[in-house]
This record gives structure tokens, sequence and C-alpha cells, in this order.
């Protein structure tokens, strides 16, 4: 997933003691019988804080338009002499891939580093590691943008940023060399379904989205064996275009440099006209369903929980931040206080969720060992539950907010989060003021607010669960909370 | 557990309200302008203060972010376990965020995160670290944090055991439920005799099971004392202001006696040592050949290095054209050295194409070995391992953590947080002549071991 597509702030939540320790969690049953007194998280309040909340300003890059209409922002950071370029390629991504080529967007990305019409894969390689640069692309699935990333030093820049270009501009596509890389990705392909957390995504994805492509979350062997050299130079044609792009640049450059440079190297680039249709948004399932994926020799459980929920420009984004991180966006969050720090049964439980063009899950889960799979699942449960039916205290709102905001700070160390924030600004159309006016948008979130999303989004009665382990184990288990389908690590229905 | 008392837990009264707030402006513009400078060759200034209990304090100002780094590293790892315990100095960095004389279980990531930062702790065979990263007006906060636990760690029984079984599902997670995850293991167990560095820093199920809240105490009192870490601190203070701040809060937590250095005698390797495993998730087998070097920060280490990158550093590099390109052979490929304070490993590792022979992908990369070894490589090889590695670190320098993180690392291995600055320099000045010769001394038959990982076979699997 590129960064600019979730919005890249720190947001973390913190929950008052009297909230959690008087709230009753529902025992498991797998280890509630022990006598002793539960672990429990403990404020002593004794720490010497500022009460203020550092506010900053991010910093807001110039923006230019070449002559061909592409739209450029840089941001000029000149801490360290490293320049970073990203080109956002907003109608090539793997979401408008044709159903049996799955896959394509990515190899298109992949393959312009395997030769240009000037220069052989090696060549490329050898003259890029002599510059100590690094470029790439590629399109993540799901995602509706090719990202095209070139990054090095600021003392050779014009070298290897010339060389990018051959590669974006030019790429020929040998035959030989799609030829290399389909069997390197067929090796991948079987070498990622050795992971749990490849086959939990899989399913989830399947689960959630059903007919709507971003179901898709790998390729297969039949869609990699059916790429040829002129379906990758066809989308490459039709869709590397400069009209929707976004050339974002940071680091140690000067922008009345730059933009002629841009303007010469770049300004006759011409691409296809041709606009992209976005599918019809995806539907929230109407029922609960369990798909469990039995996965040989497991010592875990991969639990994951969700459905369908927001877009990037909802009016409900701002309040399902605060939301997301009260109940799980962080070490601080409900879940992983539950269930890491007062039950033992893993090393982490987060939730997340994905809001972009169009909506996307929000999403809660952790690794579990096999014997408290429905301890686990039940305390997943009890958490959502409690955020819909129960209003979060004033304190415990109050230092979410907070930490949000608190937490922009931090980004000032990195000129590419900072670009992050500039492009997730573009790319969605918000105000040109957006970021500056976020905190106050932070503030405004209610209790009321985090209530009434948590019961529109986060709808238990109708989430899709996916559980990948020891099947013959947890199986009964599962049985619990509802229907279950199984599958294999192949990704088949067991009937 | 109190410094230089009875070590029973239990909190201990102190007088905070005395404690003076910092107050920082509420609003800090930040914009472009403020920071256009000439860029110099990236160098991070410090300085260096001990306080009397021997706490080595490293500062470094820089207000280029209006952030800071905090960064404890203790002189202890997995290394200093004894038989028996293993994976008990990893356990013990957990218990550290279990509460101490005013922080209470867990309140350390809230009071960070509801903050705007973010904090980690991590071990590895020779250290221990703990490190935060806040917004510069709670420069209090951190300071404070990290004396509170390094003064009186309070550990209870159930949040001992809540820990042991969250290190289990770490080992579980990162090991057990994963490809080749019980591959660097079985490496390690073969490549080394000393105990230290024979057993993993993850340690074993059976003696997370059977580590004890006394282990943690006597742990505590023996290597958590002030003279046997570094501090460092990086990023938006003053440097005044900091010092007396460390000072308040650290300086009187008592050192006692010495922790015992670990013996670290390595024997020379005399044959060729090799070892199959089988793992149920692997999908492709995987060759790992590791060769017994010196410890890092020497001429020879950072030699290999650069003979790593040259190896499969890149995409132009040697294995990569040759096993993933030109013959198609390998999935993927990477060599270099470990960083450890005594004998290190030079570690090739390859994922080969389930169709292809291990013993030729294996005897490929010993001709490759041995070429190096006869030949020296082009001048274009050793320039761009300098330019990777000079850019590499500029990038790393963004972040106030990972120069605090380096200052404590390089000072507590080396007894040098220079090395943040010259390591570069010793890369180098790497030649052709070093790099031929280190081939030819490390990277023999007798001085290496080989691990195979083959996938189990799917009729052995249970269902």
């Amino acid at each position: 997933m590129s960064p600019f597509q979730r919005p890249v702030i720190r947001l973390v939540s913190l929950l008052a003691l009297t909230t959690w320790i008087t709230v009753p969690l529902l025992v498991s049953g797998q280890e509630g019988s022990s006598s002793v007194s539960p672990s429990k998280v403990e404020r002593k309040n004794k720490a010497p804080l500022s009460t203020e909340t550092l506010r900053v300003h991010l910093p807001k890059p110039v923006e230019a338009k070449l002559a061909n209409g592409l739209m450029v922002l840089i941001l000029e950071d000149h801490r360290l002499p490293n320049v970073l370029v990203e080109l956002h390629l907003r109608r090539a991504g793997a979401l408008f891939e044709p159903d049996n080529l799955s896959g394509l967007a990515s190899a298109t990305a992949q393959m312009l580093r395997e030769g240009t019409h000037q220069r052989s894969s090696r060549q490329i390689a050898e003259e890029l590691d002599r510059l100590g640069a690094s470029v790439g692309a590629g399109s993540s699935f799901g995602s509706t943008e090719t990202v095209f990333t070139a990054s090095g030093l600021s003392e050779n820049f014009d070298g290897w940023f010339a060389v990018g270009l051959d590669i974006l501009l030019h790429p020929s596509f040998p035959a030989a060399e799609l030829n290399q890389f389909k069997e390197r990705t067929k090796v991948q392909l079987r070498q990622q379904r050795a992971s749990s957390g490849f086959l939990a995504g899989e399913r989830f994805n399947r689960a959630v989205f059903g007919g709507h492509p971003a179901a898709v979350v790998a390729a297969t062997l039949e869609s990699i064996n059916a790429l040829t050299p002129d379906l990758l130079t066809k989308w490459h044609r039709e869709k590397y275009s400069p009209r929707d792009a976004l050339l974002a640049v940071a680091g140690d450059v000067s922008p009345a440099e730059l933009i002629p440079k841009l303007e010469k190297s770049l300004g006759n680039w011409r691409g296809a006209r041709r606009s992209q249709r976005m599918p019809p948004n995806p539907a929230p399932a109407a029922t609960r369903k369990i798909y469990l994926v039995e996965r040989p020799n497991s010592v875990q459980t991969t639990l994951t929980v969700g459905n369908i929920a927001i877009d990037r420009r909802s009016e409900d984004f701002v309040p399902m931040v605060v939301m997301n991180h009260l109940l799980g966006g962080s070490a601080a969050g409900r879940l992983f206080l539950n269930l890491r720090e007062e039950k033992g049964y893993t090393y982490g439980a987060y939730s997340n969720f994905t809001a972009l063009q169009y909506p996307g899950p929000w999403r809660a889960g952790a690794d579990v060992r096999t014997d408290v799979t429905e301890g686990a699942l039940t305390e997943l449960f009890n958490e959502i539950r409690r955020i819909r039916e129960s209003k979060a205290s004033e304190t415990e709102l109050a230092e979410t907010k907070r930490s949000v905001v608190a937490g922009f700070a931090l980004s000032l160390e990195q000129p590419a989060r900072l670009l992050a924030f500039a492009l997730t600004r573009k790319f969605y159309n918000l105000p040109d003021d957006y970021w500056d006016n976020y905190p106050a948008k932070i503030d405004a979130v209610t209790a009321e607010d985090i209530q009434r999303v948590a019961r529109k989004y986060l709808n238990p009665e109708a989430m899709q669960i996916v559980a990948v382990g020891d099947g013959r184990k947890i199986k009964p288990a599962l049985e619990k909370f509802g229907t279950i389908e199984v599958y294999d690590t192949e990704g088949k229905r067991i009937p | 557990m109190r410094k230089g008392e009875n070590p029973l837990p239990g909190p201990r009264a102190r007088l905070l309200t005395l404690l003076a707030f910092t107050l920082i402006l509420p609003q800090i513009a930040w914009s472009g302008e403020a920071s256009i400078s000439q860029p110099a060759k990236p160098k991070v200034s410090f300085q260096e203060f001990t306080l009397k209990n021997g706490l080595r304090a490293i500062l470094s100002e820089d207000h280029a972010a209006p952030t800071y780094s905090i960064c404890v590293t203790y002189n202890v790892g997995s290394r200093d376990e004894r038989p028996g315990r293993t994976g008990f100095a990893h356990l013990f960095e957990h218990m550290m965020f279990q509460g101490s004389a005013n922080i209470g279980k867990g309140e350390h990531f809230i009071l960070i995160l509801n903050n705007g930062g973010s904090a980690n702790g991590t071990t590895n065979a020779d250290r221990t670290n703990y490190f935060e990263t806040l917004p510069a007006n709670q420069l209090e906060l951190g300071i404070f944090l990290e004396a509170d636990r390094m003064r009186a760690l309070d550990v209870t029984q159930v949040n001992f055991d809540n820990q042991r079984h969250t290190v289990q599902e770490e080992r579980r997670l990162n090991y057990d439920n994963r490809p080749y995850g019980r591959t660097a293991e079985t490496v390690l167990d073969t490549a080394y005799d000393n105990f230290a560095y024979k057993h993993s820093t993850i340690g074993s199920m059976e003696d997370l099971n059977a580590a004890s809240i006394d282990d943690a105490r006597a742990f505590f009192q023996t290597y958590y004392a002030p003279h046997n870490a570094v501090l460092s601190l990086v990023g938006d203070f003053q440097t005044e202001t900091a010092l007396a701040l460390i000072k308040k809060y650290f300086e009187s937590i008592p050192s006692e006696g010495s922790p015992p250095v670990p013996d670290m005698a390595e024997p020379e390797q005399t044959g060729e040592r090799r070892r199959n495993i089988e793992d149920a998730f692997a999908q492709a087998p995987r060759i790992d050949i590791v060769y017994k070097i010196k410890q890092g920060n020497t001429p020879d280490w950072y030699a290999l290095r650069v003979l790593g990158h040259i190896m499969a550093g890149d995409l132009s590099s040697r294995l990569y054209q040759k096993l993933v390109k030109e013959l198609e052979m390998v999935v993927s490929v990477s060599a270099g050295p470990d960083e450890r304070r005594g004998t290190s490993l030079f570690w090739v590792s390859l994922v080969v194409r389930p169709d292809k022979s291990l013993q030729e992908v294996e005897r490929l990369v010993y001709e490759e070995i041995e070429r190096l070894k006869k030949e020296p490589p082009a001048q274009w090889e050793l320039d761009k391992v300098r330019m990777k590695l000079k850019r590499q670190q500029a990038q790393e320098l963004y972040s106030t953590r990972s120069r605090a993180n380096s200052l404590g690392h390089y000072a507590v291995y080396y007894n040098d947080p220079n090395l943040i600055n010259s390591a570069l320099d010793k890369i180098a000045e790497v030649t052709k002549a070093d790099l031929q010769r280190v081939a030819d001394t490390y990277l023999t038959e007798s001085n290496r071991t080989v691990v195979t990982t083959l996938p189990k076979s799917k009729a052995d699997q249970k269902r």
C-alpha cells in the first residue's frame, strides 16, 4: 500500500484505569479457571508531564504544473543530502486489471527495470548501484495506482534521475526477461502460501469484498502464465499517463532549479487520454460467516474479524480514526491491553481500517496460541461490543485526542512522511488548509461520535471471521460463533 | 526491586510535586524556509558526560524537528544467560514495561503513546536497549520513565507469568509458526561451541517455563545498574537543561558491584560442519553457509561487510546476477557479516528453486568465493559499496531514534560513540587487497558451517 492512501499519523488511545478494570470481562472458559488474580494494567499517575500539547504546522510543498499537465509537488528540505521522487500514476493500479490477468499492473511496474530501448537489465542494475540510488515501481492489489519511486543522494541526482526516467518512459519488456520474471514470481506465489498472515488476508478480502476487485490479493499461476510482452506494453501505453498523475519530490533540491529540469525531461511526455471508471463500491456483508483455513502444523491461530466500513472522503473519517485508535490502534489500545497485557493470549492485538477512494474494511486481529482461540475471539467481540454499547470516559477521550494531535510532531523528522501528508491532501482533493485544521477536527470528536461510528461501522452480527490454524483443534471452538466454511492452504474449499 | 536495597517489590513515595513542568511554546511554526541551509557532510555532534554513579550520558542537540529520542542501552544480552535460562534477557526486557516505583504495569506505553510518542525495547546477544521518541516538550517524561525503572522495578508474579505467555507467543509467531523459523537457531547451535552465542536470544519454551521471579530480581540487581548502561539523548533540547534533568533523576541511583564478564572465547573450528533440518512450512529449500569471523569494528569485519555487499548486496551483485538471473537456480540470496562483540558470523543464505540441485548451488557459491580470492574485485564494485553505505547512513540520520540507538550501540559495543561518524571512513579504507585477504582467511572449508532447510514432504504432514 502506498503511504498516502491512509493518513500517516500516529494515533493512540489511553484508557483510564477505572474504565478498564471495573468493566467485567468475560472469561473465555479456556484459561479462566486459574485461581490467581489476573495481570492488570495499572496507572499510578506520578510521571511528570507537560500539560501543553505541542502543536505543529506541517510544511506545505511548492506546487507546479508542467506543460503536459503533470502536477508537481516539491518539499524542500536540506537537512541531509538526499532526494526522494515519487510518481503516482493514478489510473494504473491493480484494481483496474482484467479479471484473468491478476498481477498485470505489478508485473508491468516491476519489469520496468528489466530493460529499455537503450539499456539492458544488467546495465540498469549496475548504473543505479554505482550511483547508490534506488529506483523501482509497484502496484499493490486493491490499489488504484502504480507508484514509481526513485531516490538517492543529491550529489548525483541528475545521473540517477535520468536512468529512472528512461526506465519509466521507455521500457522494452524483453521477452526473455519476462519469462524469468514469471518463473521467479511463480515460486514466490508458492512461498507466500506458507505464511498464515497471507492466508488470513487472502480469505478475509474474499469475504468482505465479495465481487469487488479488491477481493483479489495475489496473482495466480494461470494469470502469471498468461502475461506477454504485448500485454505489458499495452498496459504501460494506456495507463502510464501524466494526466491525473502526481509527481512528488522531497529533500535536498531547489524548486527554482528543479522545475525547469522537470519541464525539459518530462514536459513532452504524453499519455493516452483514456479515463478509468471505478468499479461499484463493495457492499457490507449481511450475515456473519466464519472461514477456517486449515494450515497443518500450526501452533497459533491467526484471527481476523471485520467488515467493510468507510472511504477516505467519508464525513466519519475523523471520528473513525479516534475510535479505532482507542480500540486497537497501538500498544495502549483496548485490544492490546486486554488480549496481551491482561490475558497473555498473544504477542500483539490491534485493529486498523483502510479508507481509500472506495470503502475498505475495518478489521481487528491477533495471532494467538491454538488452545486460546475461543477465548481470544470472545475477547475481540467483547471489546467490539463494549465500544458500541458504552461511552468512552471523558479522560479516555481527551487523552486519545491529545495523542493524535501531539503525534504530528514526530512526522517532522522525516521528509517522506511530510510528503505523504501533502499527497493525501492532493489525492483526495482535500482543502489546502486540511492539515492545519485537522487537530481542531480531532479535538471536536465527542464520546457520542465514537459510539455512533462504532455502532454504524462495527457490526458484530455481520462480521466476517477468518481463522488460520490447526483445523482439527480449533473447529469446535469456531462453531460456537456461527456457520463455518473450511478451506485448505491452496485456497480451495473443503466440503 | 530497588538498587541498593532489599530486592522486594513495592512502590516508593516520591516528591513529585516538586517537579518543574517545562513549558514549551504551544505553537511551533516549522516551515521549509526555516530549514534552508547548505548541505554539509552529515555529521552527528555530541557531548559526553559521566555521572557520579558511573552512568554514561551522550547528548546530541539538534533542533531540526521539535522532537527528541532517548535510548538507554544496557550492557547485557543473551550472551550473559546461563544454561537452563535461555531467553531470559529478553523476557526480562518485557518486565521493564511491567511497572516500577512510580509507573504502573502497562503505564509506560500508555504515557508515551498518549503524548504522541513511540517506544520499544529490543534484546540481542550483546546488549538490551530501551528507547522513546517524544515531542520536545515532554523531555522530562522520557528521562523520568527510564530513571524510574532503572532505580526500582516493581514486578509481581502474575505480571511475570503474563509476560512469559506473551514472550512464548512471540516465539511461536516469529519462529515456530512460520517458514525457516528454526533455521537461524540451528545455524547458531551448529556453528558455535561457546554457550554464549550458541543459543538463540528468544530461548527455548522449556527455559522460558523454568524462569522465575527470583531470577528476575537477581538479573535486575546484577545488570541493570547505572554503571552498566549508556544513556543517549538526541534532538530538540538544551544540553544544559537536559543534563540537569538526567542528574536529577539518575544520579542518586546506586551502583554496586560489577556485573560478571562473560567468557566469550570461541575455539577455532577445524573442520566443516553440516546439518539438515526439515521445515513443515517451507515451500522451497534453503541453504545457509556461515563462516566464523572476527568481532565487529575490526578492519577484517569492515572488509567482510564490503565483500558481502559485492557478493549479494544488490541487483548488480555477483551471486544475484549469476544464480538468480543467469542460471535461474535461486529465488533469493543474501550475504554479509552479523555484528557481534565476540566472534561473528559471515552468512550466505540462499532460497533455492524447488526443482534445482542444492549441491550444484552450493558448488557455485564456493566457485564465486574462490574467484574472489584469486582476482581482486573491480574498482566500480568497491565504489558502489561506498556510495550505497554513504547513502544509507544519510537516510538513517533523519531519525533521532536511529541516532540515539547508534550512539548507545557504539558506546556499549566498542566504547566509541563517534563510530556513528567514523564507521563510514573505515569502510572507505577497505582495499582490494583487504578483500582478497579476508576471503582467503575466513571463507574456507574448515571454517564453515552449512545448514540445509528442506521442506517437509506433504505426505509426512498431519492434517
